[in-house]
């Protein structure tokens, strides 16, 4: 079953360019530049049912911009989205229902309650029955390790247990597609094997699509088959890991990134990035 | 009958989750002890000041333009009713430019299933404050015993239809100056400007000269959250007229605010400001 589709999607932002110097800012003042800058240039993204993505790019190549349509944070300039049957930014209030959302930057619990508070809160906002959250917070203490930290404020946890913490929430109305952006980020090696781990088990046991941006390839080593790599704005390569690496004939999946990153056009293949 | 009874329903689910943030917000309050008992102590007596403040100054007033230091002392009870729920839910609607839109908090907002609005409202919402609505009850009472006010049963519905319209014009002037932020990137010189604005509100309208007035009724219409609706429950029929209008101006003004805002926020989703 497709659970997201996307065709020809485009995001245009309009930047304001500023001009030099107190004159050209008396200039600003009265007439504007603006510059018209292609964040997503005219992607085409098909994810089944079940599959875990790994979404990666250079800084600003557009990840984050794909990912905010995709929520329904943003709207496309143009193009064709659809989401669990939804179109993402209309009916917003119901589609979210049916997505978690992790910003790696950016925490979703409060800040000065227990872990435990805000899953309640969040069960009450997402309608989760008593007997459902009793069982999946059952089993997030359990794969999660998070059980001696739920009565503990927020602010008292390290970065790895609060971000165990924030996959709970994400997870606490058993949404069938989890966005995650940079969830690794900032982690230590342990933290990131235990959210590795987890990632996959919940992929696997319930079947929840997951869409994965990281600049951690490791994360896309241990989590994902499947890979895409937007560069800006276009969509580079999207397909699985191993093709990747058969393409560049290069078995370092970092050496190979980089060369992208870098512009470099894989050796021998014919048509890469169109 | 099915729209009726999802409108009902819905309205029930914010309810539910309004109380909820309500009692988290007084967990929060409550984690830091002593700060807590400081505060509630510092809000007692603020509040406190704030009520003597008002019976001595109101003492030292002789009578204005034909109001009697009772009718004044009315006006302004009355005003810090709509005050006091504009200080505890509608006045930290000025981190919105600055915390939501430019620091992107409203992207962890937009994909929550719930009104936008409503939770920058209880996220920014201080329920102490909200206190001050019982001082301007106090004040009210006070000023209406001593200049022998009449009352009847059907005040009281009345008091609360007007002190709902009131506390909508200071929600939607609020919304309004927060949706601008939409817009106008940066801090909001505005909101201080409009402040000194609204305190011109609890003063008899009539000792303003035109364009004063006319900006306090129809521009920013604050006469509407103290002077007017307060002449009416005073029974001075002169101004029975505008002051019956408060409950249609506040939803007009709220209407046109909460449209600004939805705007605002589809500006937002167009260029992720």
């Amino acid at each position: 079953m497709v659970i997201i589709e996307a065709k020809g999607l485009t995001k245009e932002f309009k930047i304001f360019r500023r001009r030099e110097g107190v004159v050209g800012a008396f200039r600003d003042l009265f007439t504007r530049q603006y510059q018209v800058l292609k964040a997503v240039d005219n992607i085409d993204f098909v994810v089944r049912q079940g599959e875990l993505v790994g979404y990666i790019g250079a800084n600003g190549a557009g990840k984050s911009t794909t990912i905010k349509m995709m929520t329904g944070i943003l709207v496309p300039t143009s193009g064709h989205l659809q989401v669990n049957g939804f179109c993402p930014h209309r009916n917003r209030e119901k589609y979210t229902r049916g997505i978690g959302v992790v910003f790696g930057q950016r925490s979703q619990l409060w800040w000065d309650l227990a872990v435990i508070e805000s899953f309640r809160l969040l069960q009450r906002i997402y309608r989760v029955s008593e007997v459902d959250f009793q069982q999946r917070l059952h089993r997030f203490e359990d794969i999660l390790d998070i059980g001696d930290y739920l009565h503990l404020p927020v602010r008292k946890l390290s970065l790895g247990q609060r971000m165990r913490c924030e996959l709970a929430a994400a997870l606490l109305h058993n949404p069938t597609l989890l966005f995650l952006d940079e969830p690794t980020i900032g982690l230590d090696v342990l933290a990131k094997a235990n959210i590795r781990d987890f990632l996959k088990e919940v992929n696997q046991t319930l079947e929840t699509t997951i869409i994965l941006t990281t600049h951690d390839l490791g994360d896309i080593e241990a989590l994902c088959s499947r890979v895409a790599i937007i560069d800006q704005g276009k969509m580079l390569y999207d397909g699985s890991l191993d093709q990747l690496r058969a393409h560049w004939g290069e078995d370092n999946l970092e050496e190979v990134v980089k060369d992208i990153y870098q512009g470099q056009q894989p050796p021998g293949v014919k048509g890469w990035g169109e | 009958m099915g729209w009726v009874w999802e409108r009902t329903k819905s309205i029930a689910w914010y309810t539910e989750i309004f109380f909820h943030y309500g009692s988290q917000y007084l967990k929060s309050k409550m984690t830091y002890r002593a700060d807590f008992i400081i505060n509630v102590f510092s809000d007692f007596f603020l509040q406190s000041m704030n009520l003597i403040f008002i019976l001595v100054l109101f003492d030292h007033i002789p009578v204005l333009k034909g109001w009697s230091r009772e009718e004044m002392m009315f006006i302004y009870g009355f005003f810090l009713i709509p005050f006091g729920f504009y200080s505890g839910f509608f006045n930290h609607l000025f981190d919105v430019p600055e915390k939501y839109v430019i620091q992107g908090e409203l992207d962890r907002v937009l994909v929550r299933p719930m009104n936008s609005l409503f939770q920058v409202i209880v996220e920014t919402m201080r329920l102490e404050l909200v206190f001050g609505v019982f001082v301007g009850l106090a004040v009210m009472v006070y000023a209406a015993e001593k200049m022998n006010l009449t009352w009847s049963w059907w005040d009281i519905p009345l008091g609360m239809m007007l002190a709902t319209g009131a506390t909508f014009i200071y929600g939607g002037v609020y919304t309004l100056l927060a949706s601008l932020g939409f817009w106008f990137e940066g801090r909001m010189g505005l909101m201080p400007l409009v402040y000194n604005i609204s305190n011109y509100g609890r003063y008899p309208a009539d000792i303003y000269k035109g364009v004063v007035r006319f900006i306090l009724t129809w521009i920013l219409p604050f006469a509407f959250t103290g002077f007017y609706p307060a002449t009416v429950l005073m029974k001075r029929e002169e101004y029975y007229y505008f002051g019956l209008l408060t409950p249609v101006v506040g939803l007009v003004f709220w209407a046109f605010s909460y449209f600004v805002w939805t705007q605002g926020i589809k500006r937002y989703r167009g260029t992720g400001s």
